[in-house]
């Protein structure tokens, strides 16, 4: 009984590796193609029509046969795995190129021609002026691996792949069936760049000029201000000099002339002022620094002889 | 007999199936080769202390991506979707960190140096033509404009801004640059002094800078603000990163935010420079790395900073053409236009002090450093303005 328990519980670890290596299985790049367009991704027969790039994104070898691919929305309802089957066309096994290696891409032409090859589904990808939803089922029929709704107003002669996590719509002379989608940024504005700015100078002048723009700007507001301060400064400094110059002109009057002591001997007067000078002085001290010393105590915890890691030699010759 | 025949074959057959999960089994030479760069930069960091902040976490992270392994779905690698190294990778991919890094960036620099002598501002802007010099090589080498944008980043020596720029441009050469631009920076003692000798003659290494004045706390505080408004309302682009440094520099000149500034200079940068340096180390799985791509990618890159360390020095010697005597600046200074901070600024220091024992260029070299840094960032919003 256990032996079969055992056995049961590894085959369920074997067929749910196999599943999880089919969620590794994503819709990478869609090409909706126009009647009757070339738009060079031909099949075996010299065909041109729609296509749909799937990708085994992780590093390691799966096997594509028997999954579903549709473009019927109803999939998404509550339904049995058999009348959900019926909905969609399956990936036909007995092919070796549905194997595909880590990060391996397959493309599947949409048009509806089953009895072509595996690589054709039996549902045709045309533009209908409305937003066309694709999903890609597992062999099992329930689990859904991947969806996508590609938007209505995706021009023709444009594809709508999945660069790093994000779905952009790539111009016709750079999409790329069966490869990576290595196209990022603006696709019309770099296209723009690289066909009047093959170079680089426009742009080397242009993003140059605006770096030193910045910096510029930075440069002479702060040249200003520093300048201002220095000014403010100055007369500050002025002022205080003055203010200075003036109480020591009352010192000179006070020396030429004596203090005037209002009746207090004068005695009094100058212990006064030097009680008060010897107050204020003698509370500096109060300033303490804030650190607090805590006595060592040794205990086994904190014994070094149990450290694992090179400590200095204790060891202080006597002689 | 305790075991059947069939249950001895199952276990054999498991068995096997396990040994083709281990390491050993899905070893390819380029994972080797890759595990040897990592255990090098490693070596680097500890034995020749060249940026070990950056260069051990990348080692490490260079191991741990190329540790081969065939995937079954359980979520383990850094590009499996769920995996935990997928989910800090995420800070590198979806550009979360290098704004980050520009937040401690930010809360750690001191900007008097600039804000007292402005005119270094220029410099740090010279320097930025190693970018655009390196953009005009990768078109002529092939590279598309996004990529080519990308790589030429590398010349701003600055890893953050790097990472985020190929991150939204160029995400499938971002690996490559990333360890690129690391790489350099950690090399910087070694590329730029030779360049520096080279353009500079005996009287102008001799050149002794002015005093710089001393800078007040209310044009501290100012210059975070107005340093944000001005960058930011001419290249939005850049607000990422030159919001998140002027924020930080504004916590630290306030005074009233001293604890925000800082855990952002230390704990959060640490935090973040942890799982980049590890992160990006990881995603540089020999399949992805091992490419004619990276070896132009890293030639990419020296000339980059080759040709913004000669950029820096030579706008300072033409500088000097318009400058009144006693006011020069020493041209061994325009190296740290770069913003590879403070190690830039070092340099310019050690080699004025070998021209002349008491000639300390480092507070001055400081100048264009920052402003280096704030230039880069700027480049970079111009790049992303232009190409995205």
């Amino acid at each position: 009984m256990k032996r079969v328990f055992l056995l049961s519980l590894l085959n369920l670890f074997a067929i749910a590796v196999c599943a999880q290596g089919a969620r590794d299985f994503k819709i990478t790049e869609v090409y909706i193609a126009q009647e009757g367009e070339n738009n060079g991704f031909l099949d075996e027969f010299g065909k041109a029509s729609s296509w749909i790039e799937i990708e085994n994104t992780s590093y390691t070898t799966h096997n594509i046969r028997n999954c579903f691919l549709t473009t019927n929305e109803d999939v998404l309802k509550e339904m049995s795995a058999p009348d959900r089957e019926k909905l969609m066309s399956i990936i036909p096994s007995g092919d070796e190129r549905t194997n595909l290696k880590g990060k391996q891409r397959i493309t599947f032409f949409a048009d509806g021609n089953v009895n072509r090859s595996i690589l054709h589904t039996n549902f045709m990808l045309k533009p209908t002026g409305k937003p066309v939803f694709i999903a890609l089922y597992d062999g099992n029929a329930v689990d859904l691996l991947d969806s996508i709704t590609i938007p209505a107003d995706l021009k023709p002669g444009y594809s709508y792949a999945k660069i790093g996590d994000e779905w952009k719509t790539i111009p016709n002379d750079q999409i790329t069936p069966n490869a990576p989608n290595s196209f990022f940024g603006n696709a019309d504005k770099i296209k723009e760049w690289k066909e009047k700015d093959p170079h680089g100078l426009a742009m080397t002048v242009l993003s140059m000029g605006i770096v030193f723009g910045c910096l510029l700007l930075l440069f002479v507001f702060f040249h200003l201000f520093g300048w201002i301060i220095n000014r403010m400064n100055r007369a500050a400094k002025y002022k205080a000099i003055m203010k200075l110059r003036e109480q020591a002109n009352k010192v000179v009057v006070i020396a030429k002339e004596g203090i005037e002591t209002k009746g207090i001997p004068y005695e009094n007067y100058v212990a006064a002022i030097s009680l008060a000078l010897h107050e204020y002085l003698g509370n500096m001290h109060d300033m303490e620094s804030g650190i607090i010393t805590i006595q060592r105590k040794d205990s086994e915890w904190g014994n070094k002889d149990h450290n694992l890691r090179h400590q200095e030699s204790h060891f202080v010759p006597t002689n | 007999m305790l075991l059947e025949s069939s249950t001895l074959s199952f276990i054999g057959e498991k068995f096997s199936d396990f040994l083709d999960y281990t390491g050993f089994a899905n070893l390819m030479w380029e994972n080797l080769i890759m595990i040897l760069v990592g255990a090098f930069f490693i070596w680097l960091a500890i034995k020749k202390d060249f940026e070990p902040l950056l260069l051990i976490p990348i080692g490490l992270g260079i191991i741990l991506g190329n540790i081969p392994f065939k995937s079954a779905g359980l979520e383990i690698g850094l590009y499996e979707d769920n995996s935990v190294l997928n989910f800090f990778y995420q800070g590198v991919k979806q550009g979360w960190y290098p704004p980050l890094i520009f937040l401690g960036i930010g809360a750690m620099t001191d900007f008097s140096a600039l804000i007292a002598n402005p005119k270094m501002m220029l410099v740090g802007a010279a320097a930025q033509f190693g970018i655009f010099g390196a953009y005009i090589i990768a078109l002529a080498l092939g590279f598309e404009p996004n990529q080519a944008a990308g790589i030429a980043i590398i010349g701003g020596a600055d890893g953050p801004t790097a990472i985020f720029l190929s991150s939204k441009l160029s995400p499938n050469l971002m690996g490559a640059i990333a360890v690129c631009a690391y790489s350099y920076m950690a090399l910087v003692p070694v590329i730029q002094p030779f360049i520096m000798r080279a353009l500079t003659t005996k009287k102008e290494k001799l050149i002794k800078m002015e005093k710089s004045r001393e800078v007040s706390q209310t044009e501290r505080i100012l210059f975070p603000i107005v340093g944000l408004l001005i960058t930011t309302f001419i290249v939005p682009s850049g607000l990422p990163l030159l919001g998140m440094l002027f924020f930080g520099n504004l916590l630290k000149e306030s005074t009233k935010t001293t604890r925000l500034a800082k855990t952002a200079g230390s704990a959060l940068n640490d935090i973040v420079v942890m799982l980049l340096g590890l992160t990006v180390g990881c995603s540089t799985q020999a399949s992805e790395f091992l490419t004619l791509d990276t070896i132009k990618i890293f030639a990419l890159g020296a000339f980059a900073f080759i040709i913004a360390t000669t950029s820096g020095v030579l706008f300072v010697k033409l500088f000097n053409v318009f400058l009144p005597e006693g006011k020069k600046i020493n041209p061994l200074i325009g190296n740290a236009g770069v913003s590879a901070v403070p190690m830039a600024a070092r340099i310019s220091n050690q080699e004025g002090l070998k021209a002349d024992h008491t000639n300390f260029l480092l507070m001055h070299a400081m100048g264009p450093n920052v402003a280096g840094v704030i230039g880069s960032a700027v480049a970079a919003g111009v790049l992303l303005g232009f190409l995205s």
